[in-house]
Formats: structure tokens, sequence, C-alpha cells
């Protein structure tokens, strides 16, 4: 029996992320699209020469160890909550709550760790009074918004089988759900329900086929199968009205050694598409079949209405760490493009599905293969974001060669069994029309490539982005022209966020352990 | 909907059961005596090896004690041992100290699986190109010639490199070796030009250090002229043009010049 308070809290979150014109940020993506959009136009192309800083917060964990024999780094790489003015801001082990009017910190939850691997917190969740949050050991806590205080906690994931925590929740209806981290053996990946007040589970969906399913002829061992990878750690979005879930899923275990399961290796580096009432599988689509590169393609996928070829269309579309671009027909999976964002050299075309074809040539050898893009891939974790004023699909783009090795000379490699080595490698900043995949304009970063900020658009004629000189950059969307930048302290390690409370829009970026807000001068 | 807690393995099977009784894991792993491993190593080819396999792996009767989850969360052997005494065709004699042993072997083969991405490859696997074809390419199709001589700046380039870095190297020249120097001409609205090695650039801004070893900031605007000179240009170009027989062949021409 749900609290009349979580079924209130339900209603308003559906109303907010359905409708979309939303003034808060209330989940990772903005809203279920994963656009990385905002309606907000206070701030505009027009004024944007105005924008000003308002306030500073600086993240303050105190000086106690991560767990796991690390220490905790302050790098704001979540994309913060915003709701009803108030900021929800995490890092590892760490939750905040923030005025978002003044930066005013309201309370701090700390947790303390039994390990993991603290490599960054990718944010929260939150369903009417109660926030949720992933930790690097293995655990969801949920928190009370209103102070910061535990109301439970439970174990996603087996520390000992070095699994971790590091992805923002999802909630779809009365379901919290999570995925969850970790490739340095080889076990396998899932996504979970948890019921909001409880914590109990509800489902759990591994990205393995069931041993017997048609799809298990794509590895050649159950025992592959079971320990074959597929990590769930990206930002998943949902569409209401068909009621499905989407996420992608990592690398293949072992993750480059791939001598030990030969196919295709289902569901890993896939669009997946879930029933969230129950974790059936709708449909997939693999973005790389038999990856031996570490290419996760646990992009957002990002949720449109477009046109195709005159008709209209319920999209989806990824830009996925492969250097492809993908549009699909979100409804049943379908593939209406394929499309490189980036040349690489590594497939030899694509199959009758849309699918790339891994050529076997690129795969990692004991003397090296030159491949591009290399491990970091050519767009990382870092949202991208799509306007649909624009029709535009914005990607920090990463072109970049590195040599992949094998080491693993047994027969049945473990673990990662080789790895790549060195890189040159340079960044852009493009806009891929999603009807055609060309690109319509690119702005070439100065410098070398690598992971850079997320990206927002805006209503008000706006592109952000941070590039690795510490600046913030906003551009004209349609052309890429630059329109205004300022220089933070550090270079932006997340992804701006925009909200609009008493008439004022305000627009916040994550740089090192800083946020930085700004707004437009009272008149 | 997938079964909540699976039973087609016997190893995820006792996953499923682990997660289920709700144990939390213990801060740390096991830190291994590498004398235990030694002494545990000969337990296990003693009473284990038959069934799990010479590599741990497992075999066609016994699973793989490295993705064993009871390994996983086993501690000096509070898991493995009570295992062994309730399965079947377990050695029951062994002793406590053994058992411990026994898990410290077993804890530094997963060590070493979960951190093998860190090796490094010996020279005869990365040696595998034709020396003759190395030096064609060289002189021919890629144009190393150009900037290169074998008796000149490359003159016995091979002594007291391994392969791997000769690879990486002229693949990546900036990357492995520190490199050479970027260098920007700026010039300026008033048609004065200031060439120095770069020490920053983005769309904004632009610092040089000049010839007196000063360092000068310029703003960017639509009239300063900024221009780049990247003299490893031709190395990044080549990147697109090699194929992996092309590359193998240039490490052993490179590792011959000796």
């Amino acid at each position: 029996m749900k609290t009349l308070a979580t079924i209130i809290g339900i209603l308003l979150l559906a109303a907010v992320l359905v409708g979309q014109t939303s003034v808060d940020w209330p989940t990772y993506n903005g809203d279920y699209s994963g656009r990385h959009f905002s309606p907000l136009t206070k701030i505009n192309s027009t004024n944007v020469n105005n924008l000003k800083l308002a306030w500073t917060w600086r993240a303050n964990p105190g000086s106690g160890p991560a767990g796991g024999g690390g220490t905790t780094s302050a790098t704001i790489k979540g994309t913060p909550l915003e709701i009803n003015g108030i900021l929800y801001t995490t890092i590892p082990d760490h939750v905040w709550a923030v005025d978002a009017r003044t930066g005013k910190e309201l309370w701090h939850f700390s947790w303390e760790s039994k390990g993991g691997w603290h490599i960054g917190n990718r944010g929260a969740a939150v369903l009417g009074s109660t926030l949720y949050v992933e930790t690097p050991d293995c655990n969801l806590i949920a928190l009370n918004i209103a102070d910061g205080k535990e109301r439970w906690h439970t174990e996603i994931c087996d520390l000992e089988q070095f699994y971790y925590g590091s992805v923002a929740p999802t909630i779809v209806k009365n379901h919290v759900i999570v995925g969850v981290s970790g490739d340095d053996l080889d076990i396998p990946g899932y996504v979970e329900a948890h019921d909001p007040e409880t914590g109990k589970l509800q489902w759990r969906w591994y990205t393995h086929p069931n041993p017997g399913d048609p799809e298990a002829k794509t590895w050649p061992s159950v025992e592959a199968m079971m320990h074959g990878g597929g990590m769930t750690w990206g930002p998943s979005t949902y569409d209401p009205e068909l009621n499905l879930y989407y996420f992608g899923t990592g690398n293949p275990q072992p993750v480059i050694a791939g001598r030990g399961r030969q196919g295709d290796n289902l569901y890993t580096e896939s669009i997946i598409a879930l029933n969230p009432d129950t974790g059936k599988l709708a449909w997939y689509f693999q973005a790389s079949p038999h990856d031996t590169h570490d290419w996760d393609a646990i992009e957002i996928p990002i949720l449109f209405d477009g046109e195709v070829n005159g008709q209209p269309r319920k999209l989806l579309a990824q830009a996925s760490r492969n250097g492809w671009f993908f549009v699909l027909d979100r409804t049943n999976g379908k593939n209406i493009l394929s499309t490189e964002f980036v040349k690489t050299n590594w497939t030899k075309g694509v199959d009758a599905k849309g699918q790339p074809i891994p050529d076997p040539k690129k795969e990692p050898q004991f003397d090296g293969a030159l491949v591009s893009p290399n491990q970091g891939g050519a767009i990382n974790w870092p949202p991208p974001s799509f306007s649909p004023n624009t029709g535009l699909f914005y990607v920090n783009a990463t072109r970049a060669f590195s040599v992949y090795y094998l080491y693993d000379t047994e027969d049945k490699p473990e673990g990662w069994g080789g790895n790549d080595r060195g890189g040159w490698s340079e960044g852009m900043l493009e806009a891929i029309d999603y009807k055609t995949g060309k690109v319509k304009w690119l702005h070439k970063w100065p410098g070398s490539g690598g992971i850079r900020s997320g990206l927002l658009s805006t209503a008000g004629n706006l592109l952000f982005a941070g590039d690795n000189s510490s600046n913030l950059i906003a551009f004209d969307p349609k052309d890429g022209s630059i329109l205004w930048h300022t220089e933070l302290r550090a270079s932006m390690s997340n992804t701006p966020i925009t909200y609009e409370l008493d008439g004022v829009q305000y627009l916040i970026v994550g740089a090192g352990d800083t946020l930085y807000t700004f707004t437009m001068p009272a008149k | 909907m997938r079964a909540l807690l699976p039973t087609i393995t016997g190893a995820v099977f006792l996953a499923a059961v682990a997660y289920a009784a709700g144990q939390a894991g213990p801060t740390e792993r096991q830190k291994i005596d590498n004398a235990a491993a030694t002494r545990g190593r000969a337990v296990y080819a003693q009473s284990c090896i038959n069934c799990h396999g010479s590599n741990v792996k497992g075999g066609e009767s016994g699973p793989d004690l490295i993705r064993s989850a009871v390994v996983l969360r086993d501690r000096l052997g509070n898991e493995i041992g009570p295992a062994m005494k309730k399965l079947a065709n377990h050695p029951k004699d062994l002793t406590p100290e053994q058992v411990v042993d026994l898990s410290h072997f077993l804890h530094q083969r997963i060590e070493t699986t979960s951190s093998n991405r860190n090796a490094t490859p010996p020279n005869a696997s990365i040696l595998t190109g034709n020396v003759q074809a190395g030096k064609a390419y060289f002189n021919g199709a890629g144009k190393c010639s150009t900037c290169h001589s074998p008796t000149g700046d490359l003159a016995a380039y091979g002594t007291g490199k391994t392969a791997i870095t000769i690879q990486q190297n002229f693949l990546f020249p900036r990357v492995a070796r520190g490199g050479k120097q970027l260098e920007v001409t700026v010039t300026s609205a008033a048609g004065k030009a200031i060439r120095g090695a770069l020490v920053r650039i983005d769309d904004f801004k632009v610092s040089l250090r000049d010839d007196a070893g000063q360092t000068q900031m310029f703003e960017r605007a639509a009239n300063v002229k900024v221009e780049v000179h990247d003299p490893l240009a031709a190395h990044h170009e080549l990147l697109d043009q090699y194929t992996d027989a092309d590359m193998h062949n240039i490490v052993a021409y490179l590792e011959s010049l000796k």
C-alpha cells in the first residue's frame, strides 16, 4: 500500500515529465526524453551577453577516506536536480541540498563507504519527498528531501564481485530503476527496479539472454554468456505513451580478449527497450556486435518525434561511443539511419538490421591493431543534446587513434586480457541532422580531443558547452557561432542545467568541486 | 520477465543466494601473502587441479574458481573451507592452514586476472613485420625519409628500445616522447607577427613563449590572425593511411637500426 504522499508525488512527477513544460530540472536529463533541452527563453541569444555570475557553491565532503583505499575526489560529474527551489547535487558518497536561488547549503548527507570504485556519481532521482542515490559500495539509498536523513538503504550489487554504483536512478511510476557498473572481472550486467517506499526489489533484468533463447546463440556457451558483462551505467529515458524504458548497455567481458566469446554477445553494447512494470524486454538494437574495444553503448538514447520521408515517426537517436550515430523507430527498435559521426576504421559497413559489422582485422592483436576511435571513444558519458527547435542533435565528438593489444594468450581469457595504448585525438562540437546523419555544422576545439562537458540546448536559441580551457560557451545552435563565453576556475565537469524561479531563469554548471550559477542582472 | 534468482549455474546460484541473504561485503579485499599463495598453489595442484583446471578457470567437471562468487567472498578460507566440507568430491582432509594457503593462492589468481589490462607485451609479440618492407615504406609511400634518415636522426634508433616503444613513438610522437613543440604565429590587426612556442590556445585566448623566453598572451578577435604550426602533422595524417601491415613493417625496420 503506497502512502498518499508517494501517489501524489508520482502524479506530480508524471505531469511534470510528460508535459515537458517544466520550469524545474527534476531528473538527470531534465525530462524523460533525454534531450537536455529546456523550453525556457528568458536567457536567449539576444541577451546572453548580459549573463552574469550570481553565486557559486563549493562541495566540501570533508577529509575522510572514500573507502576502497581511495580518497574522495570532489569533482561534480553529476547533473544536479532542481525541484521547487532546491538543488540536489552529488559526488560519490555525498548528497547536498542547496537553495536554488541563493546557493545556501541546506543539508549534507555523507555515506560511510565500504569501498567500490569512486570514479564519479552521475546524480540522484526524486519521487515525492524522497531522494534516491547510488553509492560506490553497491547501495541504493533513500533520503528524506526535507532534511537529508536516511529513510532506508538496500544492496543493489555485490561489491565482492567488483560491481559498483555510479549511475543516477530513474523514477518511472512506482519504480526506482537502477543500473550497475564494474568491468574488472567477468560479471553480468543488469537493471533492477525497487519499491520507492520500502526499497524492496520488484524485478531484475539481466543484459544477457536466458539460456535457450534464440539470442543465447550469440554466445559460445552459457558460462561465457553468464559472465559476459554489459553494465548499465548510463542514463535512461522513458516514453509514457508506449510505456517503454530505454537505456544502453556496456562492453562485453572479457573486455579486450574476445576469443572465448565468439558471436555477437547479446545484449552487450545494445540499445534496450523494457516494460518498466515487468522488466520484460520489448526490443533491442546492438550498436557494436562482438565488441573488443570497450565501446560501451551507454550514451543517452534520446527520444523525440520527427519526420522521416514525410511521415511522422516516434524516434530514438544515440551517438554511440564506437563513432556511429543511430536513429531508430522507438516503438519497435527498427533502424532508420546508421552513419558515422566521426570517421572510424573498424567496420565493414552495416548489416541488414543497420548494425555495424566489425572488421575482425581491427580486433586487438598481439602485435597491435591501429584502431579509431580509441578506448575513450568518439563520445563518452557526457550527455549530448537534441533541440526540437533546430531538429539538430548536438554532440561533443572526438576523433582518436590508439593501438589495441592482446596480452592474454590462454584459450579462455578473463578480465580484460589486453588494452589500448597511446593515441592522437582531435575534438569537435557537431550538430547532426537526424534526417540525413549529415553534420550541419562543426566547431573544431583548439587542442586535442577527449572527454568534454555535456551539452544543453534551449528554446532561447542557445547551446551551452564547456571547453578544456575552463570556458563556458554559448553557441548559436543554428550555425555554431559563438555568442558568449565566460571563464570558470576549472573546466566544466558536468552538464549545464537551467530552471526558472520567480520569473528568473538560472543557468548552472559544475566545474571541479564548484557549482557556478548565472542569471540576468535585475533591471 | 527474467527470473529474479537465476538457477542456471552453480556460481550464479550461490551469488544469488548470497544476494538474497543481504550479506554486506567486508571493507577490503584480502591482502595476499605471497609465500602462503605459493604453498597454496601446491595444495591446489594436489587436490583441486584435476577438476578446476591448471589455470583455475575450470574444466569439464569443475567450475571456474576465479569467477566464483564463493571464492570472491572468501576471506582466509572462511567461505571455501565450509564449501569444500559441504560439497561432494571435495577434499575433506585439508588442515586449516592449508585452506588459508589455498585462499591466498586463489585470491592471487583473482587479483592477477582483474588487473591484467596492465601487462606489457614482449618484443617477440610486437616484432612480426618485415624489415625490407618497412624500409621500402619508409623511403616510399610513407615519405618518412623526407624528414628522417637511418644514418642521421635515426642512427642506431633501435638500440635499447622495446618494440612497443618504437611502435608508439612513430605512431604518436607527441604522446610518446613529450615531443616537438607546437608553434604559433599571432599577427595583430596592425600586421605585426609574433612567433613562439604554443603555451595555450582556446577560442578566446592564445599564449606563446617567445624567443626571449617570455610568455605573451593575446585575445583572439576577427582581426587577429592565429596560425598553429604542428611539426608532427605529417605523422597524424599517416594515421589514416597506414595499414596494420605497414605499421608492423616500420616497427621491424626501425628496430633493426642498430
